[in-house]
């Protein structure tokens, strides 16, 4: 079974050799310079042979100037397409994603006439999907599955440029200045769906994080209002185009509220069932005939905290109680970050690798 | 002239900042006034119930992030009218907490739904903001007197950073003199433990819950 065969076939719910596997989001800038020097290798995902690559729009032609919105910044921040600035913290970790803070350029932004002139990015753009399609041709001539990168899909992406809190004070207040920023990026994600369907992708990964802990982030009422159609439109616009793409949703956090919602609407596989605070079992029992579950095994506490014979036991765990029938997808629930262990990595892939002989 | 109780004008109030009404939280703040109510008796007795019941609401999983924040926004439509009038009275607040993100991390949306929560149980509130160095929590203790030092970390990287920062304190000389409280995704009691933090809370109500208990006081 190649790689692609072995995702496609697990996230159809129907059993795989072994289940498939990745390194989700990738490392931490400090946990990548160790797997180097380890390893002498440059890709652990190439090193680790994992089942999937990831994909994004290639490198845009603007330069949009955001310095009105966003005013003077510190030293070392960089702003991204979207405006959005991500300033420096004072962490000696590296440079990753977690390990930064955001200048939102939309945060004291007023009128829905303000929300209707800021500058958007051409994420949607046709010529950004020539280098797509090429890559993905590579990937599924390696044998491989194409993962089209779609995370911060409308919520995530608003609230960067917004402010969280700004944003569900929007929501709260009713606001056309949020239906106006909302529907805008839901109409450049429509055609990002569309491109990504078109070159071939593999699987489609959707994501905006509307979990805690200890469940929604808001209520179900308010998601339903404001995310659901977007997110629907969104994945509708995909299918349009490929009827069999696989979608996938991401969100940390607890949504098991929102689970029967997100089939509704199209959605294939859930990630990443964090299992700190959700039960990959019972999801398996409640859901399993409709939804496939990617991730599960946690990077809030097993990867950083225990040993590699506890990653072994949670990757076995996992393959007993959710892989039968396929539907499972093992990763670790979130970047690895850097006071991982290496060990614990290693171990993580051996086990699920050994799962098929 | 037609007067109203005193009790229907602090339920107003109270209702208005529970339900996250800010203009009307603050017109019943201007009518509960001009009706001679003291001020203190609608913090005591409309405010901390207000948010008081907002943090058992969203505990229970019938409030959510955004009733919180519009609770909050009414609370402060209130305070602002309320505040002036209580500066240089014998009044005391229920203690002083000086809060923040560790040092490295950057997010700050639970801290700062806890420092709503204790803003409106009546705490005088230091917000030290995010990424927040060891020696800065030192000071919040020795030059600004603070009861209570409350640490927040999202990552299990950034957490570490919390058994630096009680260890900071130590090293200072000041941990006799402070409480420390620790929260946030990663966090648990058995990690506050080993890190000798007086408490652990798993949500923004129960934030408050543990500041009234490590101030001396019930709940």
């Amino acid at each position: 079974m190649t790689s692609r065969e072995r995702v496609r076939t697990a996230m159809r719910r129907r059993q795989p050799d072994r289940p498939p596997f990745d390194l989700s989001f990738g490392f931490s800038t400090a946990q990548l310079e160790r797997f180097r020097a380890r390893t002498g290798a440059d890709d652990p995902y190439d090193y680790f042979e994992t089942d999937t690559r990831m994909v994004w729009p290639g490198p845009t032609r603007l330069a949009t100037d955001y310095s009105r919105y966003l005013g003077p910044l510190p030293p070392g921040t960089v702003v991204d397409e979207w405006g959005l600035a991500h300033v420096p913290t004072s962490s000696a970790e590296g440079d990753h994603a977690h390990l930064e803070g955001f200048r939102h350029p939309m945060r004291g932004l007023a009128s829905a006439a303000d929300a209707a002139g800021y500058p958007l990015p051409d994420i949607d753009a046709d010529y950004r999907y020539e280098p797509v399609r090429a890559e993905i041709a590579d990937i599924h001539r390696r044998g491989l599955a194409a993962m089209a990168m779609l995370e911060c899909t409308v919520f995530e992406r608003a609230w960067y440029l917004r402010s969280m809190e700004r944003l569900l004070l929007d929501f709260t207040d009713g606001s056309a200045f949020a239906t106006t920023l909302l529907d805008r990026i839901t109409e450049r994600r429509v055609g990002q769906a569309q491109h990504y369907a078109r070159c071939g992708a593999d699987v489609i990964a959707y994501g905006d994080d509307v979990g805690t802990q200890r469940g929604m982030l808001m209520s179900v009422r308010m998601w339903r209002t404001w995310l659901k159609p977007r997110l629907a439109r969104t994945i509708a616009a995909a299918r349009d185009v490929s009827p069999d793409v696989l979608v996938f949703y991401h969100s940390d956090g607890d949504v098991t509220a929102i689970i029967p919602d997100l089939i509704e609407i199209g959605v294939d596989i859930l990630n990443p069932v964090q299992p700190e605070c959700m039960d990959p079992a019972a999801l398996k029992r409640a859901y399993g005939d409709r939804l496939s579950f990617w991730g599960t095994i946690g990077t809030q506490s097993t990867f950083p905290f225990g040993s590699p014979d506890d990653v072994r036991r949670e990757v076995r765990t996992r393959i007993d109680t959710v892989g039968a029938g396929g539907g499972l997808f093992l990763a670790p629930t979130h970047v690895i970050e850097p006071e991982v262990p290496f060990e614990n990595i290693v171990a993580f892939v051996e086990t699920v690798k050994g799962a098929g002989r | 002239m037609d007067v109203e109780p005193t009790g229907s004008l602090i339920a107003l109030l109270r209702q208005a900042v529970l339900d996250g009404q800010a203009p009307a939280a603050a017109a019943a703040t201007e009518r509960a006034l001009a009706a001679g109510i003291p001020p203190r008796t609608l913090v005591d007795d409309a405010l901390i119930p207000a948010m008081d019941e907002a943090g058992r609401l969203f505990e229970g999983g019938e409030y959510f992030v955004p009733e919180l924040l519009i609770a909050a926004r009414a609370l402060k439509a209130s305070q602002a009218l309320i505040t002036p009038l209580l500066a240089g009275s014998a009044v005391t607040a229920a203690g002083r907490v000086a809060i923040g993100t560790v040092k490295g991390d950057m997010h700050d949306i639970g801290k700062n739904l806890v420092v709503a929560l204790l803003q409106g149980g009546g705490f005088d509130v230091i917000d030290l903001g995010a990424d927040v160095p060891p020696e800065r929590f030192v000071a919040a203790v020795r030059d600004d007197r603070a009861d209570i030092i409350g640490l927040s970390a999202l990552l299990t990287t950034t957490m570490l950073q919390m058994k630096a920062t009680v260890q900071a304190l130590a090293q200072a000389g000041v941990r006799d003199s402070v409480k420390v409280m620790v929260g946030g995704a990663p966090v648990t009691q058995r990690f506050a433990d080993e890190i000798g933090a007086d408490g652990f809370a798993d949500n923004a109500a129960a934030a408050v819950v543990l500041a009234r208990r490590l101030m001396g006081r019930p709940a």
